[in-house]
């Protein structure tokens, strides 16, 4: 022992110096000390990514006196941080969201201000039917913030060609193909079914088909069994019906959508359709460039179904995503957020941008500037479809309260899992009404 | 006569070749899956979904751990140790003196502090957790390194009090009474007796504390958020998600983040050995 | 002199520790304050089937884990004892799991099962490339064997300690009177073990009861909740469908099952002090 601490004068000084260099370095996150009053953000990769870097860029080069500062985060990890970082006070000035329960949760508990008059200029940018998610109760809580994400049946074309079928226009068409397929060694439908929600697309879709919108308004609403109504009794049936007919292949629960496999199963020819949200098609660009640009990436709308009265148009996803402001924030960073809303939110050089990746954002009169775009095909069945949709349904683990879309996931994964019947899964989920 | 020496040095008595046997298969179930680790992470990202998984890479590359430093890794790196000097320092610290109380004093606070002590081995720190997260957001430390270097701190505490209270035990108490004979206070007793003599048990139960905090999860995983706070090992989690469709990226970070402790495992292996099972056994 | 250790202790472990107990009557969702609902979560935590279910599960794996890990490690542990040198060459790589993080452990797995890229279908043996983590019948074992895999190595060492304690006088006399290896194995290996054994034990069972980092990484408590074991089941309510007061209440079963297990343990053994296990090891 050569370097002998003598006594309490030691051990206390060895105490009190850790502790200070902890505090040093924890204290210097934004938000606090020297930088008191500057806004943040938290958003998320992949996808549109691109286009939220350069918007903050623009902004921070005209105001640098009001930067704003980003950090990113993978989907289920931002999903898993923010509302505790919310619920402690410790929020990012711009809070990233899919509106619906958990905006109503924010609301309820005055995390976020009123944006209403703020935001007048972005909110006539947008779709209406799009920016009204983001209203409570009249006034605006959240702004539309990036592209419109329906959910949409990607295939590979030389899988489908190979195997002599179309894509498939209805539900008949669609347990054709994955016989056929499956006949040819491949998976029919890539599924992420580690991610579980994923396998919400399916659900919803069906349950919109056969009983319209109106079907999950009662779930929403609260109204006793409303899980095991017709519509949804029958969409767990389709499931079941799929699954057992293989269509999702062996290995579809270890797939994880935040790593994207299900998008490399496609373009590695192992898996010849997927439904998903739209933000994927960035990804099939990024990931297999050459498989987009030979045009061997197709997309058709989620199949019809004979006797079903949802309106054919409906889809379903995320209209899009949307910027609330904390209201623990200090005033001069909500002022800069507001600002940064107004101006550089759906900008042209923010549309272009998000053109530019890949996706659409839901603003009004774009037809032209898609038909001039890279994708215009595909940019354009995206702009139609969200354009002309009879009704634009929420993901329903967003719509729901947190403790009831959680057991949504898990109920359903035991449904696609063959783990429970489709009666087993309604009568689960009507115990959470 | 080889053999008979060779048999006597062997507890079990014999060339046992069933024995041999299996420890050779359980060194392919060890190693395997370090290899695959190893071997993927110098794989070429676009590789990895078409050459054999086990294959050597065809075009081995490091580029994945360029991805992987390129992603704040250093940060995470920098935090993670200083998380966890911090801790091991004032854990050791705190937990040399309530030792020595322990041990020197003879009332019965002394002994109901071991009791609590012992208590507080069995507590699984995930039954803590909600009311640790409610605490450290009332006392505004959350998202900082204080926030996962407290209750890391006070969880090993119990550990670190008892292994050396062990040690200490055997201490002469005659050393003790020489010392206090010479006109030695308390304070310079614990610092030039206690502490020299310490020593083995206190480099033991720091390798056992530090690889508890270095390799910590669940405090960091709730009590931080933000890219400044993070350590290690959620790095490693967060990575998965950010690295979309990148395993050799992922497993070179898992590379790079046992890097250290293999360092110190080559540099120092029996002090590590010894306090893995610092406490259990000797 | 003890009060900086009882301060820190008490204020970040023992005060919790009341708090989750406190946090039990009440409902809190995260967002705004705690409010007191009596015995409300008590009663759903009770009748809650995901809850009990969790509890059934956490009493397979633990037993599996046991079943799995003990053997091994004893056999592995009296293996490593052994004085060959490709033996104490062997020990330098069991020794590998060791260096890495569970969240480590847990990310190379799951590349690894992958029934698509993963090393399953390196070898073209089918009974390998199973969807290992995704098959809800599968995803346990598969749990298992990866707990398995990153802590046999400590409790090998536990034993190897063990072993080299044993006086070597105890071979050299029932050798003189003509035993095998075998019975030398099960005569004085085995009962000098004792110690080790319970505190490996001890160990092992209390860890498995409680362990969440590496379940939590590799599966997430799914498929569906294939693996939703207790501390998970803790997390998940807590954190993910934002019901802290349940969540509390799932915490004192697992601090209760913790500590019943290690003192039962304790006791069974027939040790009446919890020291003996650290120092008769």
């Amino acid at each position: 022992m050569r370097l002998r601490m003598r006594g309490r004068s030691g051990m206390t000084l060895a105490a009190v110096m850790s502790v200070a260099v902890m505090t040093a370095c924890g204290g210097s996150e934004p938000g606090e000390g020297s930088d008191a009053g500057a806004a943040s953000a938290w958003a998320l990769t992949g996808g549109s990514e691109d286009a939220f870097r350069a918007s903050f860029d623009s902004w921070n080069n005209a105001h640098p006196d009001q930067k704003i500062s980003s950090e990113w985060f993978a989907n289920d990890a931002y999903k898993e941080k923010i509302r505790t970082a919310v619920g402690s006070g410790k929020s990012p000035t711009l809070i990233y969201s899919w509106a619906g329960g958990t905006l109503a949760d924010y609301v309820r508990n005055d995390s976020v201000v009123d944006i209403t008059d703020g935001t007048r200029d972005l909110v006539d940018r947008v779709l209406p039917s799009v920016a009204a998610n983001g209203t409570v109760d009249g006034r605006t809580y959240a702004v539309p913030n990036t592209q419109s994400q329906p959910s949409v049946l990607y295939y590979n074309r030389k899988l489908l060609d190979d195997a002599g079928v179309e894509p498939p226009a209805t539900w008949e068409e669609l347990m054709a193909a994955v016989e056929k397929l499956k006949g040819d060694g491949v998976t029919p439908v890539a599924l992420a079914g580690q991610s579980v929600w994923p396998e919400l697309m399916w659900i919803q879709y069906l349950t919109d088909r056969i009983g319209g919108p109106e079907a999950f308004q009662r779930v929403l609403d609260g109204k006793p069994g409303a899980w095991s109504q017709p519509a949804i009794t029958e969409a767990a049936t389709r499931i079941k019906e799929l699954v057992d007919a293989g269509a999702f292949g062996e290995g579809f629960a270890s797939v994880n959508a935040d790593a994207g496999a299900d998008v490399a199963l496609v373009h590695t020819g192992r898996a010849a359709m997927l439904l998903q949200g739209s933000w994927v098609y960035p990804t099939f660009r990024s990931d297999a460039p050459d498989f987009v640009s030979d045009g061997k990436l197709g997309h058709t709308a989620f199949p019809t179904l004979e006797g079903g009265t949802g309106d054919p148009s409906n889809i379903v996803g995320n209209p899009t995503n949307f910027w609330s402001v904390s209201a623990d924030a200090p005033k001069k960073a909500r002022e800069a957020a507001v600002g940064y809303l107004n101006e550089e939110v759906f900008s042209e050089e923010h549309i272009d941008a998000l053109l530019d990746t890949g996706t659409v954002p839901p603003v009004e009169g774009l037809e032209e500037k898609i038909s001039e775009a890279d994708d215009a095909d595909y940019l354009g069945f995206v702009y139609d479809m969200v354009r002309d949709a009879e009704h634009f349904q929420l993901s329903w683990d967003q719509a729901l309260p947190p403790g009831q879309a959680q057991e949504l996931l898990t109920n359903l994964s035991k449904l696609f899992l063959g783990k429970s019947t489709p009666k087993q899964f309604t009568k689960a989920m009507d115990a959470t009404l | 006569m080889t053999s008979a020496t060779k048999r006597s040095r062997n507890p079990l008595g014999g060339r046992n070749v069933p024995g041999g046997l299996a420890g050779w298969l359980w060194l392919a179930v060890i190693v395997l899956p370090v290899y695959y680790i190893v071997v993927t992470s110098l794989r070429p990202r676009e590789d990895y979904f078409t050459e054999n998984p086990l294959s050597l890479p065809s075009a081995p590359t490091l580029d994945a751990y360029g991805r992987v430093l390129e992603n704040d890794f250093a940060r995470y790196f920098l935090n993670s140790v200083l998380v966890t000097a911090g801790s091991v320092v004032v854990t050791l610290a705190v937990s040399l003196m309530a030792a020595y109380v322990v041990v020197r004093s003879r009332t019965r606070f002394a002994g109901n502090l071991l009791r609590l002590v012992l208590l507080g081995i069995a507590i699984p720190i995930q039954a803590a957790i909600i009311p640790v997260y409610y605490l450290i957001v009332e006392l505004g430390l959350y998202d900082t390194l204080l926030a996962i270097a407290l209750p890391s701190i006070a969880f090993a505490i119990p550990i670190t009090v008892l292994i050396l209270v062990n040690f200490l035990r055997d201490v002469p108490g005659e050393l003790f009474e020489s010392m206090r004979l010479d006109g030695a206070g308390e304070w310079r007793m614990l610092g030039s007796l206690v502490l020299p003599l310490c020593r083995p048990a206190l480099v033991a139960v720091a390798v056992y504390d530090a690889l508890q905090v270095w390799n910590g999860f669940l405090f960091p995983l709730i009590l931080t958020q933000s890219e400044e706070t993070r350590v290690l090992p959620l790095s490693l989690w967060t990575f998965e998600g950010e690295f979309t469709a990148d395993v050799p990226a992922v497993l070179a970070a898992v590379v790079l983040s046992v890097i250290p402790v293999l360092a110190a495992y080559a540099v120092a292996r029996r002090h590590l050995v010894s306090g893995l099972t610092a406490g259990f056994g000797k | 002199m003890a009060a900086p250790a009882l301060i820190l202790f008490g204020l970040f472990a023992g005060l919790p520790l009341l708090g989750v107990v406190a946090l039990s009557f009440t409902s809190w969702d995260g967002l705004g304050t705690p409010s007191w609902t009596g015995l409300d979560n008590w009663r759903a935590a009770v009748t809650d089937p995901v809850t009990r279910d969790a509890v059934w599960l956490t009493v397979k794996l633990t037993l599996f884990c046991f079943l799995f890990q003990a053997p091994v490690s004893l056999l592995l542990g009296v293996f490593m004892a052994g004085r060959q040198r490709y033996r104490a060459l062997l020990s330098v790589l069991y020794f590998l799991p060791l260096l890495f993080s569970s969240a480590g452990v847990a990310l190379s797995f799951q590349a690894l099962v992958d029934p698509n890229f993963g090393a399953g279908t390196a070898l073209g043996v089918p009974a390998l490339a199973q969807d290992w983590l995704g098959d809800p019948d599968l995803a346990l074992y598969c749990v298992v064997f990866v707990i398995g895999w990153s802590f046999i190595p400590f409790h090998s060492l536990l034993y190897q300690a063990g072993v080299r304690q044993i006086p070597q006088s105890l071979y050299e006399a029932a050798r003189i009177d003509g035993a095998g290896t075998w019975v030398q194995f099960r005569r004085i290996t085995l009962p000098q073990l004792k110690y080790t054994m319970v505190t490996s034990s001890t160990l092992l069972i209390v860890g498995s009861l409680t362990y969440f980092d590496l379940i939590f990484v590799l599966t997430g408590g799914g498929p569906a909740d294939a693996t939703r074991v207790l501390p998970l089941d803790m997390y998940l309510t807590g954190f993910r469908s934002h019901d802290m007061g349940k969540a509390s209440v799932i915490a004192i079963v697992l601090a209760a099952v913790g500590l019943t297990a290690a003192l039962g343990l304790n006791r069974l053994s027939g040790a009446s002090r919890m020291e003996s296990q650290t120092e008769g090891a």
